[in-house]
């Protein structure tokens, strides 16, 4: 009897603790009481990447109390995150938070919504500075280079050859990374020596393809380094077929949903990426507070409720260090 | 109005029957969303709706005297694409003014359009076929000019005023969507090329013995629509302030469900313009009320879609349905009729 009691009385708590929860929500500075309407842009929507962002997201409007909007494009058609952000200005939304597909394009919407009186941030990948307050920036190219090549060379035992599978030899964030990776290599790691950097389109199978080349072409290759997700279980997957699995060392940056099946099968060893959830949580956090006036430029610290205290280096808000999954900790992430 | 002697008064009051129920259909969506929706009917969302449809409302407009021939035009978007990356090199790398490089944009467009309608009316070839080839064909070169990457930007305000700005209230654009409009109603409703077009649709054998120059009146609507496209990349690009090879993705098909939707006959010969008009308003007014609903806006763009979908089948469902009932009303009328032909559609 005490036990079917206390299953009434459960949620009747919850909600009266719901109840409590709302009373103190944030607020817009001119409007007390007001809920926050936060609108959260992906640069597309039907994405695992975007979708566990805002899972963060959800969880931290959930903790302040504001109202998260999330929608972007369902295609390719460049026109759409534009118009989406046309729509939240006059939809009266206090804050945006945006991940951009085209930098300029979508700079142009954004500066209105500024001069609307909406507060902008973006996160994951910018937009032009004067179109938003902050920039919320999961990691630096450095971070990232520095801990792909890291991770490659704890592998090999810091010795032996190398090959890079990268998307295209154009996309700017890859050749910055690529950039890091050759710097560390340099100064770090003597004995190790870049064989070739191939290009496979972002597309899985050239990927494979391109890595099962590299594996008859450098019969001593110790390790395939993918800078792209798509490449990450190309690779894996060609290493697989040769046969070479374990001999020849995997990493990259890539989904650990993507890759969960080679990794706990030993083909790939490392996958790193950075927490999407806590991304998500970070950006909306953080958008609330600028929305709220307790982030204002030139602060250098940043409380992030259960991330804690993130740096901030002029308006770019860090994230902090990349995640390394592995066998071991893989399993505790769901994206 | 222009209805075919035949059975003009079963058509005319299909015509009249779909056209009444589409606006109805839109005041229902209007009157749902303003009660659903958060700051729906409002001047500025208004502004947006129709700013984020002038493009795909030009190719509509175009498209209709195509669909009226029996043809189609799935080039167009891509078509689009190809025109942006021309203004971009004309405006940047020829550094030509940005008027003068629209003019190009223009141009090339009704090239590409000119291309399709050689093509269609020389080889004799369908026009599903073509304009599927030039679909990847404009696409392609697009992408290839720009290494599907670059992207122009940096242009002058004076050329992003075009559709970033208003004139009497009124979003500068819509001034020449509303030019169009005019052009294309008279065009379609006014002309002997109207009439031509449908006459084409009905029979095209027919028309030809009637004397009307076939080959001359379809390279006219293909060559019309690929101008029109370029016209909509330069609005595109103002709009988006980027010319990309990516310009106008998809707006084919949008374009095409447009003048569907608002009872334009896909066989052909029957269709108006006011209808592509309801077409237009109805799809884009949907999209955007639905993103306007906050419990369902994270869904918005994919209900919009099944929503879309739902309401073209219904359409033609409907239109088939009546025109069915017509006849056999129209077939107990006249008891005498020996054997009815089948019905052609």
């Amino acid at each position: 009897m005490k036990h079917l009691l206390a299953l009434f009385a459960l949620p009747a708590l919850a909600l009266f603790s719901g109840c409590d929860k709302k009373s103190d929500t944030a607020s817009v500075g001119d409007k007390p009481g007001k809920k926050l309407t936060i609108a959260l842009l992906p640069k597309s929507k039907g994405n695992q990447f975007f979708l566990t962002c805002e899972k963060g997201a959800r969880e931290a409007a959930h903790e302040i109390g504001a109202e998260l909007l999330f929608d972007g494009p369902t295609n390719n058609d460049p026109a759409k995150q534009n118009e989406i952000v046309e729509n939240w200005i006059t939809l009266g939304v206090d804050a945006i938070a945006a991940a951009s597909q085209n930098k300029d394009g979508i700079s142009t919407p954004l500066k209105k919504a500024r001069e609307k009186g909406i507060t902008v941030v973006t996160y994951d990948s910018d937009a032009n500075p004067d179109a938003r307050a902050f920039f919320v920036n999961q990691a630096t190219p450095q971070s990232i280079g520095h801990i792909l090549m890291d991770t490659a060379a704890q592998l090999c035992g810091e010795e032996g050859e190398f090959a890079i599978i990268t998307g295209t030899l154009t996309a700017g964030n890859l050749n910055a990374w690529r950039g890091f990776i050759e710097g560390r290599l340099a100064e770090k790691y003597p004995k190790m020596k870049l064989l070739d950097t191939k290009p496979c389109d972002d597309d899985k199978d050239k990927a494979q393809q391109e890595a099962a080349n590299l594996l008859s072409a450098y019969p001593n290759i110790k390790c395939i380094m993918a800078i792209t997700s798509p490449a990450v279980p190309g690779a894996a997957e060609a290493v697989k077929q040769a046969g070479k699995a374990g001999a020849v060392k995997v990493l990259g940056l890539g989904l650990p949903s993507e890759n969960r099946a080679y990794v706990k099968e030993g083909v790939t060893q490392a996958v790193i990426l950075w927490n999407l959830d806590d991304l998500g949580y970070l950006t909306l956090k953080a958008t609330a507070a600028v929305a709220t006036g307790a982030l204002k430029p030139g602060a250098t610290e940043f409380d992030a409720g259960r991330l804690g205290k993130l740096k901030v280096e002029g308006d770019n808000i860090l994230l902090g260090q990349p995640i390394v999954f592995t066998k071991e900790n893989i399993d505790q992430f769901d994206f | 109005m222009n209805a075919p002697p035949t059975s003009r008064p079963a058509w005319k009051t299909l015509l009249v029957r779909h056209e009444t129920i589409l606006g109805l259909v839109l005041v229902l969506e209007v009157l749902l969303f303003n009660a659903l929706g958060r700051r729906f009917l409002t001047g500025d969302n208004v502004a947006n709706i129709v700013r984020q449809s002038v493009e795909i409302g030009l190719l509509a407009l175009v498209m209709t005297p195509i669909i009226l021939t029996a043809g189609i035009d799935l080039s167009v978007g891509s078509l689009m694409g190809l025109c942006a990356v021309v203004f971009g090199m004309l405006w940047k790398d020829a550094g030509l003014s940005p008027w003068i490089a629209a003019l190009g944009a223009i141009g090339v467009g009704a090239l590409g359009g000119g291309v399709n309608a050689a093509l269609i009316t020389r080889l004799g070839l369908p026009p599903l076929i073509v304009t599927l080839g030039t679909f990847s064909l404009f696409r392609g070169m697009a992408e290839a000019f720009t290494g599907g990457l670059k992207a122009y930007t940096g242009f002058p305000d004076s050329f992003l005023a075009l559709s970033n700005s208003f004139y009497l209230g009124v979003p500068m654009q819509a001034w020449v969507f509303f030019v169009a409009i005019i052009a294309m109603w008279l065009l379609v409703h006014r002309t002997t090329f109207g009439r031509s077009w449908r006459a084409i649709g009905f029979a095209p054998e027919g028309a030809r013995y009637a004397g009307i120059p076939v080959a001359r009146r379809l390279a006219l609507a293909y060559s019309l629509a690929g101008a029109v496209a370029g016209l909509a990349s330069v609005i595109f690009i103002s709009r988006v302030t980027e010319a990309r090879a990516n310009a106008g993705t998809g707006y084919e098909l949008a374009a095409i469900t447009a003048v569907v939707l608002g009872g334009t006959s896909i066989f052909g010969g029957i269709g108006s313009i006011h209808g592509t008009l309801l077409g237009v308003a109805a799809v884009a007014v949907m999209a955007n009320g639905l993103s306007r609903i906050i419990a369902i806006t994270a869904i918005s763009r994919e209900l919009s879609g099944i929503l879309t979908g739902a309401l073209l089948l219904l359409a033609l469902a409907a239109g088939a349905l009546a025109k069915a009932l017509s006849e056999r009303r129209a077939r107990r009328q006249t008891p005498g009729l020996p054997n009815p032909p089948p019905a052609t559609s």
